[in-house]
């Protein structure tokens, strides 16, 4: 076995492990590291994700079902979003019935560290922590139209089976994590 | 009607002047008030993180904070109450940075209707610029359309969508016959891609009479979004038996019918179209190969800039994008690109509108500069290339980071100085706003810049959305010519001598326009520089222009002012072919088909959501411009700001970039890249590295002389909202030499270059007498012939 080794420096490379992190949940009771989703699994997917980010809300099914679709992989939302607050993420967690895990990155450091600017941007990851895909979910159309493209989940499904990743990374659309933006004054 | 229209048109140029007059007394009579009591106003470069700072930016805010009050409340007495409380807070909130234990408040009450005075004039002076332009009958339905945009642009950008949602669900449950509400928030779901709750809202409130047809048309969005597309067709029919002249909803319904293929049996005739232009034969056929080569980005995408960022001789290409980052897409000439936007750094951009590229430090390697949020606000950002793949953001060390609602940005050596200085094109920032001064920062030589803009006179009181320089009176100094969202376009001439002066009225330019980006190019290669509007027209003209191929009254179609060479311009877009109406937000002249004259490809769309238009190709030959769109192969891709054309492969072929994308949330779409399936003829390509003038060579002059015929081209620092490849591509048809190539530098050194040959890229280094067939190393470049 590999020894895990995080990438602590600022570049970030498909095969190189990402860096680690140890951040609460949503729901207050735990902390979590990357280690707990990798663990007796074939890797994980970590999606930097915001409760008010639109684009975020397209993928709510998709993110509740994950553990489902694919229980070799480890799953988690990494709430990194600049001033969102966990009582918004948990009245949207009730209001949309999200079961999926959270995780709070509230100081944005582990957004930093992983290279991640938009919600929502996917990385897919091998067991002992390495890069393996990083973007977009999709290409922002639904399953039903002609032109779907599921980047992630071609991803997934290459790797699973031990082949290799016709397309290891595609540009994220969404939600800054970061902006001068979220600091100006409400308009409401 | 004509005499009404020629009596509204009067009295607005009447009314615009007796405006300029009031404006200018009554911000004298302020100015000189607030001197007197020592009140100082904010100079507005820093975000508004804490609200307004002066007086002027309060009454804006609050203007603007009235507008969205009473865009997303419901029209009924009910609402009342709600509505006076969130005036009140908006009101409490605009005014929060009034010291009032300090004695200079006491002089508020005389200052204010001042400041609300000269907002007001020119608010006004804007709305009659935008009557001139689009005239009377179609005028109310404009201004709804701004209001609007405007009023929830912020909300959309601070992710404020789901307290609105929330709103319009809690009138709703309380209200549930509000079939006006109903709609909004139909609107409001389709904005931000919550469709199958849109469909649900919209169908239910279209059972209403007075909104079924707006409802049904928005709910055939949604049902076209899901690739529903006989819904989507069923919808339209709705809306148009509803309203018949719901011309957007005939667009709609003509979109989805493509899609499945032809109208179904059961849509009537009188609600079919067929776009009578686009079907001339074409000189090249396209393929979109944007996911074959790895540029199909999705996104809310803008400018699209085109340049060699890591000096290997290949074009790399980067899209900034209004809901997403800048993805930096790394050339590796083998016909694909690889995404770099994380190892480069460049990652960290969000939310740009305009991209320009230029080596500002003349060290070999292309930087880049950003701009933001077009009719909102943001910071300009400077890229430094380091020159080992990585960019560091220098933006406030070089003293460019200022806060500014702004579209376009350009690289420029407007002093000849060596220097590539710096051009951000400014608007407004909401509805009710003054205008933000363009900045013009002129390049120190150490890294650092100064806007100089009003001490070299330029200065305007239009929002600016594009703009262009180019040399228009061949006296060595590139001078700037604005297009203004609102208004006529400005030329401001070069002196020389580091001033400009404003001679738009002199030119003959003085036309109200809607307008996006500009381009100088010399369309008829006679050697003094045309300069071409990009137009944007409403979707009623456009969908006017596809049925009869032909302007609408009013109509704006994209225009072309032929240069007089006496420092008078002519427009001659209708007569030479030019003749639609579309909402182009983009363009570029270039030569599609190696022909040697300069075609037009016109990226087209809107704010609104159901503005899905096509690309339209206009291929000129030499005496005409035909529209040959669809026969070419352009479907209707979507909405493009940032529409380029390069040969990304070095073999001769121009693509068609197309960074496509929308305003809100749910409008995302894929940018597209159409190649020519074939080189359609011979070329020549040159590429240009200046050392006594800037680098990147921007504003030098290149004449090609084959076969006897001349061909004129500009290096462009920055046009529409991205920025022109460097390399300048001449068509040359079944010609295999060209017998002459003469290039004016910036520095004013001439040179001639004898019998080239076609099907190359040439490069040339300032005041080397042999062009090179690679690109030359850095010691070539510096070393000696």
């Amino acid at each position: 076995m590999t020894p895990y080794k995080p990438n602590t420096g600022a570049r970030q490379e498909f095969g190189q492990p990402l860096p680690v992190f140890s951040l609460p949940s949503l729901n207050g009771r735990d902390q979590r590291t990357l280690r707990d989703y990798l663990t007796r699994k074939m890797g994980a997917v970590m999606v930097f994700w915001s409760a008010m980010c639109a684009h975020c809300r397209r993928y709510d099914e998709y993110f509740n079902s994950f553990a489902g679709l694919h229980s070799q992989l480890g799953f988690a939302a990494i709430a990194s979003r600049c001033g969102e607050i966990p009582s918004q993420m948990q009245s949207a967690a009730k209001q949309r019935r999200l079961v999926f895990p959270v995780l709070l990155d509230q100081s944005g450091e582990v957004a930093r560290q992983w290279h991640a600017q938009q919600t929502p941007r996917s990385y897919l990851i091998a067991s002992e922590g390495q890069l393996v895909y990083r973007g977009a979910i999709d290409n922002f159309k639904l399953p039903s139209d002609e032109g779907y493209v599921a980047f992630l989940e071609s991803a997934i499904r290459s790797y699973l089976a031990g082949q290799p990743i016709a397309r290891v990374e595609t540009a994220s659309f969404g939600c800054a994590i970061e902006t001068t933006y979220y600091h100006l004054p409400r308009q409401l | 009607m004509n005499v009404l229209n020629t009596v509204v048109a009067l009295s607005s140029k009447l009314a615009q002047a007796g405006l300029v007059m009031t404006e200018t007394v009554l911000s004298a009579a302020q100015g000189t008030l607030e001197q007197a009591i020592g009140m100082e106003a904010d100079p507005g470069k820093l975000p508004p993180i804490s609200g307004p700072r002066d007086l002027d930016h309060a009454t804006s805010e609050l203007a603007n904070r009235t507008l969205r009050i009473i865009h997303f409340s419901p029209r009924d007495w009910a609402a009342i109450p709600a509505v006076l409380k969130d005036w009140l807070r908006a009101a409490r909130f605009s005014f929060d940075f009034v010291d009032w234990k300090n004695p200079q408040s006491l002089a508020l009450p005389l200052i204010a209707p001042l400041s609300l005075a000269t907002l007001g004039t020119q608010s006004g002076l804007r709305g009659l610029a935008t009557l001139d332009a689009i005239g009377l009958p179609r005028y109310l339905e404009f201004i709804k359309f701004c209001v609007q945009i405007f009023a929830e642009f912020p909300v959309y950008v601070g992710l404020e969508y789901e307290a609105v949602i929330e709103r319009q669900q809690t009138w709703l449950a309380a209200h549930p016959n509000d079939a006006a509400t109903r709609t909004e928030l139909g609107r409001t779901l389709v904005k931000v891609g919550r469709f199958e709750e849109a469909r649900e809202e919209l169908e239910k409130a279209a059972q209403n009479s007075d909104v079924r047809s707006t409802a049904m048309h928005e709910a055939g969005l949604t049902y076209y979004s899901s690739s529903a597309f006989s819904e989507a067709a069923r919808a339209g029919c709705a809306a148009l038996e509803a309203n018949p002249e719901n011309e957007p909803a005939r667009h709609w319904l003509w979109l989805a019918s493509e899609r499945l293929g032809g109208y179904p049996a059961q849509v009537p005739a009188e609600f079919r179209m067929k776009p009578k232009g686009g079907w001339q034969k074409p000189t090249v056929h396209y393929e979109e190969i944007s996911a074959a080569c790895g540029l199909d980005k999705t996104s809310g995408a803008r400018g699209i800039a085109v340049f060699d960022y890591n000096n290997d001789g290949f074009l790399d290409v980067v899209v900034v994008a209004a809901h997403a980052g800048i993805t930096l897409y790394r050339n590796n000439g083998d016909g694909t690109f690889t995404d770099v936007s994380v190892e480069s750094g460049l990652y960290r951009s969000t939310n740009g509108f305009g991209v320009s590229a230029g080596d500002y430090n003349n060290d070999g390697f292309v930087d880049l500069c950003v701009c933001r949020m077009g009719f909102y606000g943001g910071d300009c950002e400077l890229w430094r290339n380091n020159g080992d793949g990585t960019f560091t953001d220098v933006s406030q060390e070089s003293g460019v980071s200022s806060w500014a609602p702004s579209f376009s940005v350009s690289w420029v050596d407007y002093d000849c100085d060596g220097l590539l200085d710096l051009f951000v094109a400014t608007n407004i920032g909401g509805l009710f706003d003054r205008k933000t001064p363009n900045r013009l920062f002129h390049n120190n030589g150490d890294g650092t810049f100064t806007n100089v803009a009003q001490d070299v006179g330029i200065t305007s009181r239009w929002p600016t959305i594009g703009h262009s320089w180019g040399d228009y009176d061949n006296d060595g100094y590139p001078d700037l010519f604005l297009s203004n969202a609102i208004g006529p376009p400005e030329l401001y001439r070069n002196n020389g001598d580091g001033t400009f002066t404003n001679v738009t009225d002199l030119a003959n330019l003085n036309h109200p326009n809607m307008a996006f980006g500009a381009q100088w190019c010399d369309i008829d290669d006679d050697g003094w520089l045309d300069v071409i509007q990009y137009s944007w027209s409403i979707h009623e003209n456009v969908v006017y222009s596809m049925r009869t191929g032909e302007t609408p009254p009013y109509g704006n179609p994209t225009r072309i002012y032929r240069n007089n060479r006496d420092g008078t311009f002519t427009e001659i877009g209708r007569e030479i072919g030019i003749k639609e109406c579309w909402g182009s937000m983009s363009g570029n002249a270039a030569d599609l088909n190696n022909d040697g004259h300069l075609d037009i490809a016109l990226g087209n769309g809107g704010a609104l959501m159901d503005r899905v238009e096509p690309v339209v190709l206009l291929e000129n030959d030499g005496r005409k411009f035909r529209n040959v769109t669809f026969a070419a192969g352009l479907p209707p891709v979507g909405k493009s700001h940032g529409l380029n054309c390069a040969d990304l492969f070095n073999d001769g072929r121009l693509s068609i970039l197309v960074g496509a994308g929308g305003n809100y949330p749910g409008d995302l779409m894929t940018s597209a890249v159409f190649c020519p399936v074939a080189r359609p003829g011979n070329y020549l390509s040159v590429h240009l590295t200046g050392t006594a003038s800037n680098r990147s060579a921007l504003g030098a002059r290149l004449k090609l002389v084959a076969g006897g015929k001349e061909q004129h081209r500009v290096v462009n620092g920055g046009s529409n909202f991205g920025c022109l490849p460097p390399d300048q591509h001449f068509g040359m048809a079944n010609l295999l030499h060209a017998e002459l190539l003469e290039v004016w530098w910036p520095s004013g050194l001439k040179q001639r270059f004898a019998d080239l040959s076609a099907n190359q890229k040439v490069w040339i280094t300032e005041g080397q007498s042999q062009w090179k067939v690679a690109k030359p190393t850095r010691d070539e470049i510096l070393g000696q012939d």
